[in-house]
């Protein structure tokens, strides 16, 4: 087996990363949905013959980048690699083998290099629609959240699988749309496939093998270095969210010893048999990995072996390991808090590394017909206050832990009759702190005039109960706030479970403040200047500034 | 241009950069090209600039009055950006908007740096105030502009001391009626503030882009403008009696008023120049699909030129937190050619990350203390040392023999990245360049494959102190055959200014599906576009007939976000023209990504207008190719270096000026000139054409 020089390496695996990033762009701009081409909720990735991953583009959503060598690895085992034929395309979005729901579609495609079979290229996107129920807040199981497609071929042997694609055509909304979405996804591996190929004939590569091992090898080392570089021991931090009606706990204890990591989620909430908001152990493992890599060696290209020295254990039935046919359609209002337990968990590991608690993505979808009897779909996400670190001020608001971005108000009102009358910061919502959180939105909506009917407004809020953690002496962030027509919602979260709103006149007003960041450190110890500068911005009210920042 | 008189015998162009001041004089009969560089003074950008172009005249014994043009580049308008030196600027917006200019879009631009933060705005929160107003998104008033509080809010930021007002409204670019208001109102009882429009700075959709445009057009526009006016007089008292010219960041040159009133226009202009000066080469020598490969000391910079023109994209990020990090700076939406430019220059620095790879840039080790070989104190390998231990570069004759480099030191720095890496030195320097080339290559390749053309059909125009040394390992890299090295690499901007035409380009959006396009609006539209068009044109110096009017789209499926170009023809607009306009649309997009999509409808973003002058005629001095002329008459020795498969070897050197047209080379080779030094590989040849470029034959491709 060839060995791998630094040199060769670094242009070898720079290479190959670019690959992805061909990948990712190919989808960016031929997939057509919002939440693709606008929201990025997608990945790519290259694996190799045993459906390990070894570069993924960069810019692709975190958690796809962890999940989906496992979909490849399920592949494998109801496909060995001696069935696989040039042509055939595998497509799949079983929440516990891909990503956690039903909308996020995996297609794989084998790789062929001389009449050898020696990778894949991979993605998982988040389509439009999967069918299902549209009141994604009441579904009792897995369903009624759309039509579930177990490992199958998309193409075999470059044909394609009409059932397959008839299935779609007659069980989603706007299967033009899926459809074509699907079809960027599977170009996107055709790009990969053609560049992989032409790299393993420049570099005189057998096939993906040898590369893989050193790829693999190298960021295990690192990874292995980096847990070493902390103090053994058990990390424990416990969080909650607000769940469906009650909150809902995530526990999570990491063990360390030596160069390994175990981390478990014993003691977390029962699985909640309705409302969608269980995630699946591969989920659960995704956001388990992203924060380690962003905290332990941010700098190595995340791939496979980034992860053997981490081992992610979770109660089966719980929150963080549901079992099938549960519903899981909104576990991101679980699953993305559980970055913010990590977090506290090492603090005390990696105090200079940490991150204070994030205010967390969310997104005001608006769904109805038009006055001429046209659907209209459209999201307006807003990004939650991002936690401060011992660098300084969380930035955004954005939208971690997705690499999404917002979507223009411009654009947003052409696609929907909504008028956004605000869209700016709340003063004094930041977690105070020496360096403070990022501040929180306010968004304010009417009805766009002369629409005729209700301007619906489907909204699963984040933190109504549980504020964004401060740490170190840092304070919380704050709670979102709902206020229809002066009446506040969010005091009563049990009116926001059926996570909608709708808003019948011209006058009719939603308000929403989103969550802001969490600080860190004593907020009388920031920098007079700073607190000043917060002052003169607005950000800060005179009064919050005497009051915590101990201001004169 | 217009005139002929033969009293003009002299064309000047002038770049102002960070450091130096470039001059290039060019003889218009004889295509004489002559050079000065000067330091660049920061504080009276201008007045070096006339003594520089002085003494230059003054060598060729010649005035002012004999100029046919001057055409001026510069990073000041970058630079006060970057350096947050501009004006102290206001932003109005619509009530409850204030924050949008901040807020951008939202977007984490490295998923895991926790750490990461975005550019500070160019307005501080305290001086972005709401206007109470409403425009909805067909462009009725939803709430009428409250011009009495609005006009007590300005006062609040003039007493503030504002030098500038930007003024950005939702829905802007459908319905400027409130923008425009705001303007004569503001003019009227803040007279002398500067004031930029997004409805005529940037009429597109999205308001953070739009806004973001204004702001920094707002926030340079003082300073620029009074430069402007300023060198625009000393000119004159010289006696120089034509118009000033401006590059503008799409390439093309604008009369110094139009640059003055939107002065965001002018954002990263100068390097748009060696795009064109590898357009003309290309030109010359029938070569339509080019990568320029501009390699200086700190970044290298690409751009692929496509069918003779240099690929210009509708947005740049200016002043990023992380250089080479997209999504960190601020973004800007005007045309501009694209530049891709990445951390290889000269002076970056190799390093071993934690992986225990070996990488290169983009730190760089700048001018001070610059590559370990320059003797000032650097001992951290660079690209530059590397060169030097490979024998590439000549230590008695860089920069043409006025500074000496030091061979031991960079044989230290290198062999010290050797010991850390566990290889030896010569490995480590190979690796260096090695890597260094695949970044460049790999950066090229990707805009090129990206565009889904074929690499192999492409020649790298290579210049730049360091380009040369490394254009034929980078065009191996890429897959590209052929690559051309001018004479005289180190004026080829220059040279680039003096061949861009006249040129201005317009965009409205006006956001429809292709179907339900109200022609008659955009008909409108482009009544309108060309008229002003042409009156900057005229303006600067070109009447009706030699300008040329493009129009074309913004176009892609329903729901996409990234639009394809179209082109849209001339004359009245309708339904009649639908078909072809979808047709077009279809065969770019299946030319660009090999699929055809008739089941999406087609969505119109933005209308755009480009106008173009002549091409100003710029002839360089040629001789005839001599079939018999001999290289061996430039040998001027040769020396010991690298090769992969051959080790050290003895390398013939030639020196690039006694070369004559028709003289052929044999890789492996070294070619010497003042500002650069060309390495041929084992398998790569050369020729010497007509216009005295080397045009090199690059050999089988290598591997790593």
């Amino acid at each position: 087996m060839r060995e791998f020089d630094p040199v060769s390496l670094e242009i070898i695996w720079s290479r190959l990363l670019n690959v992805t990033e061909e990948m990712w762009t190919t989808i960016l701009r031929t997939a057509v949905s919002t939440i693709i081409a606008s929201a990025n909720d997608f990945g790519c990735e290259i694996m190799d013959a045993e459906g390990r991953s070894i570069a993924h583009a960069y810019r692709s959503m975190p958690v796809f980048n962890m999940t989906m060598p496992n979909v490849t690895k399920e592949i494998l085992k109801k496909y060995p690699a001696d069935t696989l034929k040039p042509g055939d395309v595998f497509l799949t979005n079983d929440p516990w083998l891909c990503a956690g729901h039903l909308p996020d579609i995996a297609v794989v495609t084998p790789i062929f290099f001389q009449g050898r079979f020696v990778g894949f290229a991979g993605n998982i996107a988040n389509t439009s629609d999967i069918g299902g129920s549209l009141d994604a807040k009441n579904v009792r199981d897995s369903y009624e959240e759309g039509i579930f497609f177990p490992i199958c071929k998309l193409y075999d042997d470059g044909e394609p699988n009409e059932l397959v694609f008839d299935m779609f055509r007659w069980n989603v909304r706007a299967p033009d749309m899926v459809l074509t979405d699907i079809e960027a996804q599977v170009a996107a591996n055709e790009v990969g496939i053609r560049r992989v190929v032409a790299l393993l004939d420049e570099y005189r590569l057998e096939d993906l093998s040898a590369l893989s091992q050193a790829i693999r090898g190298r960021s295990e080392s690192a990874m292995r270095r980096a847990i070493s570089g902390l103090r053994d021991g058990e990390y424990y931090n416990e969080v909650y969210t607000d769940g469906v009606g009650t909150p809902l706990k995530i526990a999570v204890k990491v063990t360390v010893r030596g160069d390994e990591m175990v981390v478990d989620y014993a003691g977390s909430s029962p699985q909640v048999d309705w409302g969608g908001i269980n995630c699946t152990l591969i989920y659960s493992t995704g956001h388990t990995l992203y924060p380690m890599a962003c905290l332990l060696a941010p700098e190595v290209p995340v791939n496979e072996g980034c992860f053997q020295p981490i081992t992610t254990i979770a109660p089966e039935g719980s929150i963080i390991n549901c079992t099938f046919p549960i519903s899981v359609g909104s576990r991101v209002n679980t699953g993305w808090y559980i970055h913010g337990a990590i977090f506290g968990a090492l603090a005390q590991a990696l105090p200079g590394d940490i991150q204070s608690g994030n205010g967390l993505m969310s997104s005001l979808h608006t769904y109805g017909f038009d006055g001429d009897g046209k659907v209209f779909n459209a999201h307006l996400f807003c990004g939650g206050g991002r936690g401060a670190t011992s660098m300084g001020d969380g930035m955004g608001p954005n939208m971690f832990p997705s690499s999404a971005s917002n979507v223009p108000v411009e654009v947003f009102e052409l696609n929907s009759p909504a008028l956004v009358r605000a869209k700016e910061f709340v003063t004094d919502s930041a977690g105070a702190g020496l360096h403070r959180g990022s501040p929180g939105q306010r968004v304010v909506m009417r009805k766009a005039p002369g629409h005729a009917g209700n301007l619906n407004i489907y909204f699963h809020p984040h933190r109504m109960l549980f504020p964004a953690q401060g740490i170190f002496g840092g304070a919380d962030g704050r709670r979102t706030r709902v206020v229809l027509n002066g009446t506040a919602l969010s005091d009563d979260p049990e009116k926001m479970t059926q996570g909608y709103v709708g808003l019948e006149s011209e006058s009719d007003e939603l308000v929403v403040e989103f969550p802001s960041g969490g600080g860190i450190y004593d907020p009388g110890d920031r920098n007079r200047e700073l607190v000043e500068r917060d002052v003169r911005d607005g950000l800060v009210s005179p009064e919050a500034a005497s009051r915590i920042y101990g201001a004169d | 241009m217009t005139d002929s008189a033969d009293r003009f015998t002299h064309a000047l162009s002038v770049d102002i950069g960070g450091t130096f001041t470039d001059f290039s004089l060019l003889e218009l009969s004889t295509g004489r090209v002559l050079v000065n560089k000067v330091l660049t003074d920061p504080e009276n950008p201008d007045v070096a600039l006339i003594a520089g172009a002085s003494e230059l005249l003054d060598d060729e014994g010649v005035d002012f009055d004999r100029l046919r043009m001057v055409v001026h580049s510069t990073t000041l308008a970058t630079n006060s950006i970057i350096e947050r030196k501009g004006a102290k600027t206001a932003l109005l917006t619509t009530e409850g908007f204030r924050d949008i200019l901040q807020m951008g879009r939202e977007q984490i631009y490295d998923i895991y740096d926790l750490k990461a933060q975005y550019p500070p705005p160019l307005v501080p929160r305290y001086l972005r105030r709401g206007v109470a107003e409403r425009v909805d998104r067909d462009g009725n008033v939803v709430s009428q502009l409250d011009m009495d509080a609005a006009m007590e809010t300005m006062g609040e930021l003039f007493e503030e001391e504002v030098e500038g007002v930007a003024v950005s409204l939702l829905h802007s670019y459908k319905n400027p009626e409130h923008e425009q208001r705001l303007k004569t109102a503001i003019a009227e009882r803040f007279p002398g503030v500067a004031l930029s429009l997004s409805s005529e700075v940037a009429p597109v959709i999205n308001e953070y882009e739009r806004t973001s445009t204004t702001v920094a057009d707002c926030y340079i526009k003082p300073a620029v403008s009074g430069y402007l006016a300023s060198l625009t007089g000393s000119l004159a008292e010289e006696g120089y009696e034509g118009r000033l010219l401006v590059m503008h960041s799409a390439g093309g040159v604008i009369g110094s008023d139009a640059a003055a009133e939107r002065p965001v226009r002018m954002l990263e202009s100068g390097p748009a120049a060696g795009a064109l000066a590898a357009k003309y080469y290309g030109e010359l020598l029938s070569q339509p699909d080019l990568v320029s490969l501009d390699m200086g000391g700190t970044t290298a910079k690409t751009c692929v030129i496509e069918d003779g023109r240099p690929t210009v994209s509708s947005r740049i990020e200016v002043a990023r937190v992380h250089r080479f990090k997209a999504g960190s700076g601020l973004p800007i939406v005007i045309p501009v050619v694209e530049l891709i430019e990445i951390g290889s220059g000269g002076g970056s620095i190799a390093w071993t990350d934690s992986l225990g790879l070996l990488k290169v840039g983009p730190q760089s080790a700048g001018a001070r203390p610059g590559p370990a070989c320059y003797g000032q104190g650097g001992e951290e390998p660079t690209v530059t040392d590397a060169n030097l231990v490979l024998g590439y570069l000549n230590p008695d004759y860089f920069l043409g023999g006025r500074m000496k480099l030091d061979v031991d030191a960079a044989r230290r720095a290198v062999a010290g990245l050797g010991d850390a890496l566990d290889i030896s030195e010569e490995e480590a320097a190979w690796g260096i360049y090695s890597v260094v080339t695949e970044n460049m290559a790999s950066s090229a390749r990707l805009h090129v494959i990206g565009r889904n053309k074929d690499p192999r059909n492409y020649s790298v125009v290579a210049f730049g102190g360091a380009g040369p040394a490394h254009a034929c390992e980078v065009a191996r890299k890429m897959g590209a055959r052929r690559v051309i090295s001018p004479l005289a690499a180190g004026v080829t901007s220059a040279l680039g200014c003096l061949t861009a035409p006249l040129s201005f380009e317009d965009v409205r959006s006006l956001p429809s599906s292709l179907d339900g396009a109200d022609w008659s609006s955009v008909n409108d539209v482009y009544r309108d576009m060309e008229a002003q068009a042409l009156r900057l044109l005229a303006q600067a110096g070109t009447q009706g007939d030699g300008v040329m009017l493009t129009r074309s789209a913004d176009m892609r499926l329903s729901g996409q976000i990234h639009e394809i170009n179209v082109p849209i023809p001339d004359g009245d607009l309708g339904a009649a023209q639908l078909e072809r306009i979808r047709a077009d649309f279809h065969d770019i997009y299946e030319e660009l990504y090999s699929r055809r999509n008739l089941n999406i409808p087609i969505e119109v973003q933005n209308w755009r207008l480009l106008a173009t002058g002549p091409e100003p005629m710029v002839r360089l001095s040629r001789r005839d190719v001599d079939e018999n002329a001999d290289a061996g008459a430039a040998l001027k020795g040769a020396r010991s270096a690298y090769f992969l498969g051959l080790g050290f070897i003895e390398c013939p050197v030639y020196d690039r000026y006694r070369l004559a047209p028709g003289a052929r080379l044999t890789g492996p080779a070294i070619v010497e000139e003042q500002e650069s030094t060309a390495v041929l590989g084992p398998q790569d040849r050369a020729e010497v054409d007509e216009w005295f470029n080397l045009v090199f034959e690059v050999g089988a491709v290598a591997s790593a």
